[in-house]
């Protein structure tokens, strides 16, 4: 298969993580998403759909450790959230993050969800659609990708010709120069692994680097009390060590919402990234990533084992807490 | 909650006796007499450092970090009030405070000094002033030293070390507070 060729079944198959699981695996018109994202920049901001950026409630959908952590103080303020999303196309879904039932499409509802966790947090929002490499903004960045770029099994990555938004992308991961969170896929296999013939080259091409991390979906949100369990539909980690090393899971509570998939995992993570990042205002991305990873909890997972579930369940209460204080 | 000298009422005895043999000598020489006014425990400054004690988290590991420890004193600052009679009429307020200290707090030793005056309307009623101030007596909430791993080791507000407030912020809530360094007292008394 030419470079050429490879291009184009990638772009085709830009495949959105949400789940509703029929809609996840439809690939959305390249065509058609370009069109509606005006202007030709490399940034598409809707202007449709009121962003919930003032509502600072904890919502029931939320872990609880969510409203543990947040008291009177930053919520992700100084840090930058890019959505790389699709905010042109005119597939819209309906779901209800408690502010009311709406209908949205994908970026929409992965943007609105980031803003509710970290809700001083500054959001960007880049249409997938238009291929254009992805700015970071001064300060601290983090990159939310809801969504995964899947062709035909059995490639080699580097054989994989990247538009320049990916690439862009796995440059900021490798070189630890933004914290990225990646949807590990809805299709129940390790993350990377071969579904229907196809791969995730997206997920591939992360793994190993510094900054990406890859996030599963829980049914529920764990407590020691009631340990949730991986999403029947979720990715999971699988036995390859460096996948293990950068997994973490967190709960989407589909029936609260009736959002369902690994896309809804992404934007906590981008969130909870956002908001250490507030509190650290000199960490690196890569510590930022690591603190993520090293306060991961296991103790809140029905029967803990790291080719399920990687490091975890994300705890941003423990991840912002000291190791040690006198 | 202030702790009022009630359980421990054989010092408060204790201690008026002293006073009783201490200020004898005294008011033989120069017709003065010196009398205990109040003996108590505590204050509102030790209520707000017990305050402080509320609460906790949990560290990385998720071990429990009661903030009770760091604001627990095992003395609580006690303040004795006396008066001294220098004319039949007029009288100088006097008291000391001991302070008190925890692992993240200490109340300064205080020292109170003031005036009472008074006279005498008619047989039936009288009018008394008294003005007091004291010296001293800061409750100072001292800083931590939380150790956040990769991210770095800070000083930190001890009860803010593990919420959303950067580590260098959090020493902007450290309670530094004064006592109330002025009381004036004016009494009408009738008598009928």
């Amino acid at each position: 298969m030419s470079v050429n060729s490879l291009k184009f079944g990638l772009a085709a198959a830009l495949a959105i993580l949400s789940a509703p699981i029929v809609s996840a695996q439809e690939a959305l018109s390249p065509d058609e998403m370009a069109a509606l994202c005006h202007g030709g920049g490399s940034i598409c901001v809707s202007a449709t759909t009121p962003v919930a950026r003032t509502t600072q409630a904890v919502q029931s959908w939320m872990s609880l450790d969510v409203g543990a952590a947040w008291a009177a103080g930053y919520k992700g303020k100084g840090v930058t959230i890019t959505i790389v999303d699709d905010f042109s196309s005119t597939s819209r879904f309906s779901g209800n993050f408690g502010i009311g039932v709406q209908t949205q499409r994908h970026g929409e509802w992965t943007r609105e969800e980031a803003s509710m966790i970290a809700p001083s947090a500054t959001i960007r929002s880049k249409d997938f659609s238009t291929g254009s490499a992805v700015p970071l903004a001064a300060g601290r960045n983090v990159l939310n990708l809801s969504y995964g770029m899947y062709t035909t099994a059995g490639y080699s990555v580097n054989q994989i010709g990247w538009a320049p938004e990916e690439a862009s992308i796995i440059s900021y991961a490798t070189r630890g120069s933004a914290v990225v969170s990646k949807a590990a896929g809805n299709d129940a296999v390790a993350v990377g692994g071969v579904t229907g013939g196809q791969q995730d080259y997206l997920d591939l091409a992360l793994i190993g680097k510094s900054t990406a991390i890859f996030v599963g979906a829980l049914s529920t949100n764990g407590t020691t009390a009631n340990k949730a369990q991986l999403a029947w539909y979720s990715d999971y980690a699988g036995s390859n060590p460096l996948v293990q090393s950068h997994f973490l899971v967190v709960g989407v509570e589909g029936d609260k919402t009736g959002l369902y998939g690994t896309s809804f995992a992404a934007p906590i993570i981008s969130g909870y990234a956002a908001i250490i990042g507030s509190k650290f205002t000199k960490a690196t991305p890569v510590q930022i990533t690591n603190d993520l990873f090293n306060t991961a909890r296991t103790d809140t997972l029905a029967n803990y084992d790291p080719s399920i579930y990687g490091k975890g369940e994300a705890s941003l209460s423990r991840a912002l807490a000291p190791v040690a204080i006198k | 909650m202030r702790e009022r000298f009630k359980v421990r009422g054989g010092l408060c005895v204790a201690a008026l006796q002293l006073c009783a043999f201490l200020c004898a000598p005294a008011a033989t020489a120069q017709e003065w007499t010196t009398s205990l006014v109040d003996i108590h425990q505590g204050s509102p400054l030790s209520d707000r450092a017990r305050g402080l004690g509320n609460g906790g988290y949990e560290l990385q590991s998720g071990s429990w970090v009661s903030f009770n420890r760091w604001y627990h004193a095992s003395w609580v600052d006690m303040h004795v009030d006396l008066l001294t009679q220098i004319t039949p009429e007029t009288g100088i307020l006097w008291g000391l405070g001991t302070g008190e200290q925890g692992e993240k707090y200490s109340i300064a030793p205080s020292l109170k000094l003031g005036f009472l005056t008074q006279a005498h309307l008619n047989p039936n009623s009288s009018l008394s002033l008294s003005v007091a101030s004291i010296i001293g007596g800061s409750l100072t909430e001292k800083p931590c030293v939380a150790d956040y791993g990769d991210l770095g080791t800070y000083s930190v507000n001890c009860r803010l070390a593990a919420g959303e407030t950067a580590p260098e912020e959090t020493l902007k809530y450290l309670v530094n507070a004064r006592p109330e360094t002025m009381h004036l007292w004016l009494n009408y008394r009738l008598t009928f």
